[in-house]
């Protein structure tokens, strides 16, 4: 589960002087070309930097994402519900070490990616450091996030970087099982009762603005990607994948009779879009920089799980281990 | 107009396995202690009988017995799966990769011979670039420089390979008889497929009710 673009970070394009300019234009008549990049090929400092920084956000997004809905496994309605929920979850972090693996080709270790998780320095998906309080919370994350998410790695999965297209095409393929339980889980909360009804109802309306956030701050104020686009490192902008997004399930949320908590949310018949109501911005800034109401507790489960495993990796260690970058 | 926000504050966790955490909110976030840098071994899947084994990617393991297992949770959840296998990343040779119409054979260095016995070995080619390095068949070679150049004349003919990958048969630690048990109850597992999610009658009852309740 993860939306790209969630940082306001901008990237420097000066390091391009550096690059010898005949392998540069090779690379990108490469990707014009539509081929893939792999690890061993020639690849400007810039993309690998972007690459490294978008498949560990997205690894840490996974792991994390994890996080609030496997709290809801042991209190699932029932046991169809609870071993579904439990193969989500298996699924999340499944994907995390297969995004760990396409990111660390690029040559960072994965030790370093959860050193930084750890500590901070690397960001993941905003929209978990929002708590899943009941289990509509958790069903809206199972369909409408993972929908989001899938608008993004579908995008994603057409990059320039063949390692991260394999992975992406796996994770896309499980990610429909995902999306399919979450709506399942939501028509039957919205053809149950009043009271599951009101339920769903009141997660819809905690959760649709960090929906909002979920694709990244708006084209308008976003640093700028024409240089990541012209890669194939990012396929589509934030913006394109918002309205991506509301054009699929804004229809299905109000074919249940939900209310989205949005008095300015209308397709407009001249361009096309749709129109809402700008998000808070500053919340999505204040949150993505730790301020938010559970990412001190998610780092913590992480930091806590880091040290209660300790002993086992002590126990593991051998001189015959050697830590070799991946293949492919 | 900005959306207002209702719980933008820090909250005390609500996970209830976090609150019976020991040292939960005590511990200061440090980097953690350098242990975890395991091994990575490559693994490779072969999806139905008959069908070549394929690259799938790597695990991170102790050994090459958890390497083995891990690959089977990571990769072989769902979809079918009959056999895999894997070996230590460091022990696959790897030929230079190409592009265009040259192959990869083309550029490998002059054969050495090698000094010790001969022996087996798996050859892997790499015939799209993007997509997954595919199984063509096995070589015998007394090392791995003789074992790429057996390759190129028993699979290289008249096709351009982009990659070649050989691995030691013996440093691959392969699906026996009694792990095929691993996967028989894959067909079972229909939670994990979309297929199992049908909820259209449900809808389209509740769209009838709200059509007559107004």
């Amino acid at each position: 589960m993860y939306g790209g673009g969630n940082t306001f970070e901008g990237i420097k394009t000066d390091s391009l002087a550096q690059e010898d300019p005949q392998k540069l234009a090779e690379f990108e008549a490469r990707i014009a070309r539509g081929e893939k990049i792999e690890p061993t090929d020639w690849m400007p400092e810039l993309y690998r930097k972007q690459l490294v920084r978008m498949i560990e956000q997205h690894a840490h997004s996974e792991i994390i994402g994890a996080l609030p809905e496997g709290t809801w496994i042991t209190r699932a309605p029932g046991f169809k519900r609870k071993l579904s929920l439990m193969a989500k979850v298996q699924d999340e972090v499944g994907h995390a070490q297969l995004l760990y693996s396409a990111a660390e080709t690029l040559g960072k270790s994965r030790e370093q990616m959860i050193d930084d998780l750890i500590t901070g320095k690397s960001k993941y998906s905003n929209i978990f450091n929002y708590p899943a309080f009941t289990w509509a919370d958790s069903c809206f994350i199972s369909w409408l996030v993972d929908a989001g998410a899938i608008v993004n790695q579908l995008a994603n999965a057409k990059g320039s970087y063949g390692p991260y297209c394999r992975a992406l095409d796996r994770i896309c393929a499980e990610e429909s099982f995902h999306l399919k339980y979450g709506h399942h889980c939501v028509i039957y909360l919205a053809s149950g009762t009043e009271k599951q009804r009101q339920m769903f109802q009141e997660a819809l309306n905690r959760w649709w603005p960090p929906m909002m956030h979920f694709f990244g701050p708006s084209d308008k104020i976003s640093a700028h990607t024409e240089v990541l686009m012209r890669w194939k490192v990012k396929m589509s902008t934030n913006d394109d994948q918002r309205n991506q997004f509301l054009d699929m399930y804004v229809p299905k949320i109000w074919e249940l009779g939900f209310t989205i908590p949005d008095p300015n949310l209308k397709k407009n018949p001249e361009t096309g879009r749709w129109d809402y109501t700008e998000p808070d911005w500053e919340e999505f800034k204040r949150v993505i920089n730790g301020d938010g109401p559970c990412n001190k507790e998610r780092l913590e489960v992480r930091r806590v799980a880091e040290e209660r495993g300790q002993w086992v990796r002590e126990a593991l260690k051998s001189p015959s281990l050697r830590y070799v970058t991946p293949l492919a | 107009m900005l959306l207002n926000r209702s719980i933008a504050f820090m909250m005390k966790p609500i996970d209830p396995r976090v609150n019976r955490l020991p040292g939960f909110g005590q511990g200061s976030i440090q980097p953690k202690a350098p242990l975890d840098q395991l091994g990575t071994y490559e693994v490779f899947v072969q999806a139905k009988e008959g069908k070549p084994f394929q690259h799938e990617g790597i695990v991170h393991a102790s050994d090459i017995e958890l390497a083995y297992i891990l690959a089977k949770e990571t990769f072989t959840r769902r979809f079918t799966c009959v056999s895999l296998y894997v070996t230590e990343t460091r022990d696959v040779y790897v030929s230079p990769l190409t592009d265009g119409q040259t192959s990869s054979y083309e550029l490998l260095p002059p054969a050495t011979a090698g000094n010790g016995p001969t022996e087996a070995y798996e050859v892997y080619h790499l015939v799209k670039r993007g997509k997954q390095h595919v199984h063509v068949g096995e070589v015998m070679a007394s090392s791995p420089q003789e074992a790429m150049h057996s390759a190129k004349e028993k699979f290289g003919a008249g096709k351009v390979v982009y990659n070649v990958w050989v691995i030691r048969k013996s440093n691959i630690r392969y699906t026996n008889e009694a792990d095929k048990d691993l996967w028989l109850t894959l067909p079972e597992k229909k939670y994990r497929d979309a297929a199992d999610y049908k909820a259209g009658d449900k809808l389209t009852a509740f769209l009838e009710r709200v059509k007559h309740s107004v």
